[in-house]
Parts: C-alpha cells; structure tokens; sequence
C-alpha cells in the first residue's frame, strides 16, 4: 500500500480545486500537493506490494506496486519535474478562466505517471497506460477552440490508442499463455512469447514516438508549454523506454533487441534530419526529443542498460529547460517562427539558464548531458554504430545551436524587450532550478552504477556498465565544438553562407535521396492516420455527406423508413435460417 | 413459501394496486413519493433474500432463485432512478407511474419464470406498457408506432417459437432440448425475436428511432431496462434450454461481433446526442453478447456485471439528457458551456461516457474486462480481440461530448437541474464508481446467479 500514498496528495488537491471555486487556488493547491507527494517518497521503501482487487472464480485480479532502483529513480524524476514545472505555470498560465481545468488534467497525469512508474504487474501497467494516453489527449487539445491543437490530439490518440490496443492484446496473450499476469512469468510457448513481445514492443513505439509513429509528438506541441515540457519530454514520452527497461528480460527471450536498435537509428536519422530543417521553434526541440528517445533505445538494446538509465534521468531536467525557454521566447517576442524569433540574449538569466540546458543538450564538459553522451558512446562496441552515434553527436550541436542563435538574434522590437524585462519570477525561477540540477546531475555519473548494484533485482546482470574510455570526452569534445563552429559560422556570422548553403544542404541529391526514401514511409503512415482521422471528423461534421456517400439505401435507414425495415428484417431472418441449415450443425 | 416471500408479494401487490388506488384520488406528489418508498422497500426485500433464501419455487411456476434475484435487484433500482426522471419530466407522471408498475411486474414474471410461458407473459407485460409511456408525450406518436410494430414482430415470431419448441419437446417448462432440427428452427426464431427488444443487428433497425423519439426519460426505461429484460429471456432460453445447440452460441459470437462493428460505427456519425447513445447502446449489448457466446458460468457472470453497469450508467446518462432536452439542447454542440452552466452535469456525462468506454475504476472497465477473460479462458480469444477493438474505436465518440461539455461558450449561465434528477444521478454515479473501484460484491452475486443457471 505505501507506494500509493504518493499520489494521495495530489488526489486530494484534485478534489479541492474542484471543490473550491477560487480561480487563484489552484496554481498554489497543484504546487502544495505536488512538493508533498515529493516529501513522501521520504517514505516509500524498495519492495513488492500486491493489493487484491477482484477475484473472478480463481483468477485474482489485482493491483500491484513494484519499488525497485529503475521505478525509484523514474520516481525521482517525475516528482522533481513535478513541482519545477507548476512553478513555471504560475508565471505562464496566467488565464484564470483555464487554471482549473489545467491543473486538474496536470495532477491526474502526474498521479497516473507515479503509478505507472511503480506498477508491478501487468494489470497496474495497462491502468496506468491508458490514464496516460487519456490525459495527454486532453492535454495536447488544451486550447481546443483552435482547429490544430483538436486535430493534433486526435492523430496523437489515434496513434497511442493502437498502442493500448497492442498492450491489452499482449495481456491477453500473456495471460492466456501463463495464467498470471506477473513481469516475471515468461510464455514458455514460442509463438505466444513472440505475439506478446511484439504487441508491447508496438505499444512501445507508439508511446515513445519511435518510426513509424513518430509524427505525433512534433503535432502534440499544440498543448501549453508547460504541458510539453511535462509530459512530451520529461516524462510521458519515455514510459515506452521505461517499459522496455522494465521488460527487457521478455524482449531479450524475445530477441527482439536487434528491431529495437534499428527502429531507434531509424527514427534518430529522420528526427535529426528533421530538426535541422524545421522552424517552429517549440517543434525543433520536439524533433530533438524524438531523437533523443531513439539513442535511449539504442542504448537500451545494445546492453548498455545503465548508460541509457542515466540518459533517460539528465535529458528530463536539462529537455524541460529547452522547453521553458523556448515559451519564455513565444510569450515575450510573440513569434513562433525561429526566423522572426529574437531577443532572448535581453534577459541576462534567462539566456544563461537557455545557455546551460543547450551545452548540457550537446555535450559540453561539465554538464549532465556531456556525462550521458560519452557514457553511451563507451557502450558502443561496434565501430559503425560509434561512428554513427560522432555524427548525430555533431549534427545535434549543429542545430541545437541553430536553435539558440536564431532565438537570440538582436531584437528590434522594444515591445518584445519591455516583455522579456517582466518574465515572471516564477518562470526564471524554475528555470534556474532546472539549470542547476542540469550542473549537479554530472555527479550522477559516478554514482549511478553503485545505487543500482542491489541485490535481487531482476536486472542484475543485464545492467551493463558505465564507464568512459580515454578518448571518448575528447572526441565528444570536439564534436561538439565543431557543431558550434559551424552552427556560428552559418547561422551568425556568414549570413551569405547560409542562403547558400540551404540549397545544398536540404536539396543535395543525397539528401533528397535519403529523405524522400525514409520521409515517404513517414509521410505514408503519418497521412494514413491523418486521412483516418480526417474521415471520422468529417463523419463527425456532417452526418449527410457519410450518408450520401454510403448510397440512398442508408438514408432510407435513416428517417426509419418502416417497410424498408420489416423487409430487412425479414431477409436477415431468411439468411439466418438458412445459414443454420446449410451448415447443418446442432 | 416463507415470510420473507410473503413480504415480497406483498410489497408487489401493495405497490400495483396503491398506484391504481392514488392515481384516481390522489395527487401526483402522493404517488411519486409512495412509489419511491415502495420500490426502496422491494430492493431491501430482494437484497434480504438474496442473503437468507435458497433457491425455491412459488405456487409451482415462479422460480425464486439467484440468478432471478439478481435481475429483481438491477430492475427495481433501476425503476426507482426512472421514476425519478419522470416525476420532474412527464405531463402525466400519474399515468405513467402506474405504467411503469406494471412493467415491473412483467420483469419480475420475466426474471422468476420457470418455463416458456412466464417468459411470454413477462415480456409482454413489460414491453406493452412502454408503448402507451411513449404515447403519453404527444410529440412522440412516431416513436410509439414503430415500437409497436416491433413489438407486434417480436410477439409473433416468439409465439412461433414458443409453438415449435412444444411441438419438439412436448413441454413449456425449463429443460434441456433434445437435438432435431425443428428445434434449432426455434432457437433462430427466439434469437431473431429477442434480438428485437435486445437491439441486435440486424433485427434492430427501429430502436435508434425510437430511442430518440421517445421523451429522455422513456429511453432510459427502454435503454437501462426494457433492452435487459430481453436478454435475461435470452440468456434464460440458450443456456436452459439449448445449452446442447453448439451453433447457436456460435451464432451469437457473429452477432455480437456484427453488433458492435454496427453500434459503434453508425454512433460516430450521429450528431444527437440520444441517437448517439442509442448506437453506442447496441454496441454495448454486443459486448453482453460475447459473455453469452462463451456458454460458460465465468462468461457469463461478466454478462451479468456488464448488464448491471450498462443499465445504471445508461439511466443516469439519460437523466443528463432528459434535462437538457427540457432545455431544447439535443445535439451534441449544444453542450458547449456545460461545465459552466452546470458543473455537476459536465463532470457526471463526462464520468458516464468514460464507463462507456470501459475506463479503469468504472463498472465498464471492470465488465468489459471480465468479458475479455472470459472469452479467453473459454478458447474464443478472436472474439475478446475484436471486442477490445471495439472498445477502442468507441472512444472516438465518446469523447466527443466530453470535449464539448468542456468547451468555453459566451455568456453562459448556471443553470439549476431539478432535485429528483439530482439524486437519480447521483446514485447512478455512485453504483458505476463505487462498484468500479470495489466491484467484488457484484462479481459474487453475478458469479452465484451464472453458477445457478449452470448447475440446473
């Protein structure tokens, strides 16, 4: 039971916004409730904790809590960004007629994200899953007055629904094939080990954003920003790696590593292409998510197990970074548009704090992420997918720092310097609190390896180690450093150069080539579920054309033509009859 | 016959005819709150004898057992939360109060019967009375004459039925059937009669016009209880009588799977809000189908969970509905501003439609879930598939109103709604949560009733 009482707090802040009609509580109840559940973790020890249910003849359904180092440090995570991340929205919501409902949607998201955190058997996971898919719905359709933001849920639901769909066939499956609804118990039949893994291995793309299903999260950005930082970088994104940390006994019996590994390079050449390309400045960021999460995948199949552990934990802090300065930048120059962007070098904190998540996003020594990126690249035995991981390593650089020179230019607009003068404290706040624990996760580095040595955990001897060899920070050094050498000499200081080189870059024919090959499978799948989801809208909007279409027999239907309907009743009893009498069967 | 039967029969008869007795020299309040009272009094009754009683026969023709129990307690409440719609909504509550008595009486027929002939007698008595509660509300002359054309179907192809299944057997009473293809003749011909009350495709053309031609708090009798009543005849005939016949519970695999593809499909194109609900109502009793299909007593406990969630999450959405017809909204955009209008309403339809679509820490998750266990554990996993797909493309419309419930509209007012539906729905949000977080005094009581119709 104690790992749940972690989310009472934030059950009962839910009850009282929604009891109390103050419009100024809420901001305050979320952030009160989100810093108690924090202190509670205080409490929470490692262990398994099963709470029956239901009983169903012999089968016991029921709810189970697992604590084990992997939970405890996504724990960490989600009850850090948590607090961070309401602090920031008291600066940035500040629409009282919203309030409540944001916040009300942000708390049961983060009550779910703890449960999935610690879910322990199946049962827990799927509940939580499918309260995570329900909240980040209505979270990316936050302003669903505005047509993108109601069509960009509905392709993301599209999407994470065919991975709850995945996950509950796999339940089906594995319980099916072992009678229990346990991590532990593994199919001993072949093809039901194989159906299983594969269905959560989908359900894992689709929650993760991994090919071919990246293209809903780039779309989710429609949500507030504080909603991206939250749940489309720091958290919900990377229950699907979560997952397959978690499960990676059943995908190793599986031997499903190898799909991992190239699903991941797949998706990281495409949303690396992508970033570099993109304009809209919260959408680059996502792009560099998407990337992100491909390396953890990498890492994750290649063994290195805690190399990506440690990814997964320093991305959250300096990612939700990125994103609170890139909503600093669109509520103080009012543009979305990296080009017309400008004037973040005016606010002297706010550009140090943007400046510290996006060397820690690159890799510059001493930040977090130089820590995560060398100790992947130590795990790299292979020399091809080393030499792969230096490129993405240098393209990262390159238009991350795309990304800060172009939301940085000179401002001339001394509305947009008045805005970034007035950022509210609690915004600098936060992120200042974020740069610091983008500093202080580097120590992480050396200790992680340590705090995940327990005994009896199931991953003990999957871990991996986590080290880094002579050469590993220099090379990450100096990649680096050449992203930001030709980030400077392109976007900054040669405007010529760049106006050149675009051509080249985007319309080289190797890159044509490269692109249209991968980007037409995307664009395939992404105008599938577009065209989908078009149709049911349009369905939605006007029942006449859906009946017109399907032919005038269905209209007749429609207004309840009575004779029509004793005839077709009368046809399907005949075809009955005679169904039950051809086949013969008693 | 014991005193706790005594009491029952009692509390029925004091409730026919004290209805008949305040509908000619009382008022309308009388009426109302002496129903209420009754009907609390029946559901005490049948929940005492739920726990105290064995399985015993009255006068030889009515069969006091769990399975029938069961439905007597889903009935009764349910007629309790209808009457309450009612009161505030019908011109003529009198009339339609001592209507709705004597529908309950044919469901309690219905859900005691021990042969062929109850079930005659029960359906009837409670399909009949329905037509004349449409026909109180003048705007809905449509509606009452369709569902009298489909009643008068169903009445003549289960006569037909009931004729062959004599003519086979030799007998009206419960037992299993021997094999011979007369008799497989009838089981088609209960199946397609039943499918009408029971709404399955394609025997169900009209009930979407008459769910939403008939007054909100008409359906939600039709929807939560007349359409159940179908299935208890159902569940009653195919696992008593022709539990031998194979087929047919393969037959009802197809219809159920053809049920939910139909119910859920035509829902998303439905722009009213109660034809929306009636479509999404054929494709929850495609889900109660699956439980059936299985013709196991694990399958079908999680039909009986299934019934009892659909039933009172049905009736409180509809007592939403009703409501807001009063207001002249009935599509679904009108909804917008509901939150503001009235928070308790938005944040109910919004936990309704969320049990629909089977959302954990709900009834609908927790028999949908049985469901599809069930039907794995009884080898029909394609069927727990497609019905968990289902499930899944249904939350496409249901989701729907809850976006527009939330949407922002200008100058919205609070708007007040009146006390008995207050409570109607309050209590049926209660039932689907508490019994969503806490189902297994449900389960037990469900398993016992399937466990009882198993063991006979």
């Amino acid at each position: 039971m104690i790992p749940f009482l972690l989310i009472v707090p934030l059950i009962i802040a839910m009850a009282l916004i929604g009891i109390i009609p103050s419009q100024s509580m809420p901001k305050y109840l979320a952030l009160i409730a989100s810093l108690a559940s924090l202190g509670l973790l205080f409490l929470v020890p490692y262990g398994v904790y099963n709470l029956d249910w239901f009983t169903v003849g012999n089968t016991g359904i029921g709810i189970s809590s697992s604590i084990n180092p992997v939970s405890m440090l996504l724990l960490v995570v989600v009850l850090l960004v948590a607090p961070i991340v309401f602090l920031y929205s008291l600066g940035f919501m500040r629409k009282p007629s919203e309030q409540r409902r944001f916040y009300i949607e942000m708390l049961a998201f983060e009550a779910a994200m703890l449960v999935f955190a610690m879910s322990g058997n199946y049962i827990t996971l799927f509940i939580a899953w499918e309260f995570l898919s329900l909240m980040s719905y209505l979270l990316i359709g936050f302003y669903h007055q505005r047509e993108e933001a109601s069509r960009a849920a509905r392709k993301a639901i599209t999407i994470v629904l065919l991975g709850d769909l995945a996950i509950l066939a796999a339940l089906v499956i594995l319980w099916n094939a072992t009678g229990s609804f346990s991590f532990a118990a593994l199919p001993s039949n072949p093809v039901s080990l194989y159906a299983a893994a594969s269905l959560l291995m989908i359900a894992i793309f689709t929650k993760s954003a991994q090919f071919p299903f990246q293209e809903w999260l780039p779309d989710a950005m429609e949500g507030p920003t504080p909603v991206s930082a939250f749940l489309h970088s720091a958290t919900m994104v990377k229950a699907g790696i979560f997952a397959l940390i978690l499960l990676y006994p059943l995908f190793s019996a599986a031997h499903l590593l190898s799909v991992f590994l190239w699903v991941g390079i797949i998706t990281v050449i495409l949303s690396t292409l992508n970033a570099s390309k993109e304009k809209q400045i919260k959408r680059v960021a996502a792009y560099s998510t998407v990337q992100e999460l491909g390396l953890m995948m990498i890492a994750v199949s290649i063994g290195a197990i805690t190399a990506g552990i440690y990814f997964f934990l320093m991305q959250s802090f300096y990612k939700s970074l990125i994103f609170f300065s890139a909503g600093a930048v669109m509520e103080s120059s009012g543009e979305e548009d990296l080009e017309k962007t400008s004037g973040l070098g005016q606010n002297k904190l706010v550009y140090l704090t943007t400046l510290f998540g996006v060397l820690s996003l690159v890799g510059f020594v001493p930040f977090s992420g130089f820590f995560a990126a060398i100790g992947i690249g130590s795990s790299a035995t292979s020399i091809p997918i080393y030499i792969f991981l230096s490129v993405i390593g240098f393209s990262t650089s390159f238009f991350m720092f795309r990304w800060l020179f172009m939301a940085s230019k000179k401002s001339s607009n001394p509305k947009a310097e008045r805005a970034y003068a007035t950022i509210p404290r609690s915004m600098v706040i936060a992120m200042a609190i974020l740069a610091i624990l983008t500093l202080a996760g580097s120590v992480g580095f050396f200790y992680l390896p340590r705090f995940l040595n327990v005994q009896n955990f199931y991953l003990n001897g999957f871990l991996g180690s986590l080290h880094a060899n002579f050469y590993d920070p220099i090379i990450e050094t100096a990649l680096a450093i050449l992203g930001l050498l030709a980030s400077y000499i392109v976007f900054v200081h040669n405007k010529k150069l760049y106006n050149s080189l675009i051509p080249i870059v985007y319309n080289s024919a190797a890159m044509n080539w490269l692109y249209s090959y991968f980007a037409r499978l995307v664009y395939w799948f992404a105008e599938g579920v577009g065209s989908f989801d078009a149709y049911v809208n349009d369905s939605f909007d006007d029942i006449g054309k859906a009946i017109r279409l399907s032919g005038s027999g269905i209209r007749r239907f429609a207004v309840g033509d009575i004779n029509l309907y004793v005839a077709v009743f009368s046809l399907a009893l005949v075809a009955v009859l005679s169904y039950a009498f051809i086949t013969g069967a008693l | 016959m014991m005193v706790i039967d005594i009491a029952f029969l009692a509390a029925s008869a004091l409730l026919l005819l004290g209805n008949l007795a305040l509908r000619i020299y009382g008022g309308k309040r009388h009426q109302f709150s002496y129903n209420i009272a009754l009907l609390a009094i029946l559901i005490v009754i049948t929940l005492a004898e739920m726990q105290t009683t064995p399985a015993h026969t009255l006068f030889g023709v009515l069969s006091v057992n769990p399975f029938s129990l069961f439905f007597m307690l889903v009935f009764t409440a349910g007629m309790l939360a209808v009457n309450l719609l009612a009161y505030p909504y019908s011109e003529h509550y009198g009339d339609f109060a001592v209507l709705a008595t004597f529908a309950l009486a044919g469901m309690y027929i219905l859900s005691l019967s021990n042969s062929l002939l109850t079930i005659f007698i029960g359906l009837e008595l409670s399909s009949l009375p329905a037509i004349f509660m449409i026909l109180l509300s003048r705007r809905s002359i449509e509606a009452a004459t369709k569902f009298f054309i489909m009643a008068s179907i169903a009445i003549a192809l289960l006569s037909f039925a009931i004729v062959l299944f004599y003519g086979g057997t030799g007998t009206l009473s419960f037992g299993k059937a021997p094999s011979s293809s007369l008799l497989l003749f009838a089981v088609i011909l209960f199946i397609a009669s039943l499918g009408i009350d029971s709404s399955i495709f394609p025997f169900n053309l009209l009930i979407p016009d008459v769910y939403e031609g008939a007054p909100a708090y008409v359906t939600s009798m039709l929807g939560g209880l007349n359409k159940k009543v179908a299935f208890v005849a159902l569940i009653q005939v195919l696992i008593l009588l022709f539990i031998g016949y194979r087929s047919s519970f393969e037959f009802i695999a197809i219809l159920s799977v053809i049920t939910m593809f139909f119910g859920n499909i035509v829902a998303m194109m439905q722009k009213n809000l109660k034809r929306m609900l009636a479509y999404s109502s054929i494709s929850q009793g495609g889900y109660i189908l699956i439980g059936i299909a299985t013709s196991t007593a694990s399958g079908l406990s999680a039909t009986l969970f299934q019934i009892f969630s659909h039933a009172f999450a049905f009736i409180g959405i509809l007592g939403i509905v009703a409501w807001l017809e009063s207001k002249n909204k009935t599509r679904i955009e009108d909804l917008a501003g509901l939150s503001e209008e009235n928070r308790f309403a938005a944040f109910s339809l919004t936990l309704f439609m969320l049990a629909f679509v089977g959302l954990p820490f709900t009834t609908g998750f927790v028999g949908k879930f049985l469901l599809f266990l069930g039907a794995v554990n009884a080898g029909l996993a394609w069927l727990a598939v497609i019905g968990i797909i289902n499930s899944v493309i249904s939350i496409y419309y249901y989701a729907r109103p809850i976006m527009s419930a939330y949407a922002g509209k200008n100058g919205a007012r609070r708007i007040s709604m009146p006390m008995a539906v207050y409570a109607a729905t309050w209590a049926m949000l209660a039932l689907t949560v508490v019994f969503g977080v806490y189902p297994q005094p449900i389960i037990s009581i469900a398993h016992n009733a399937a466990a009882y119709l198993f063991s006979i």
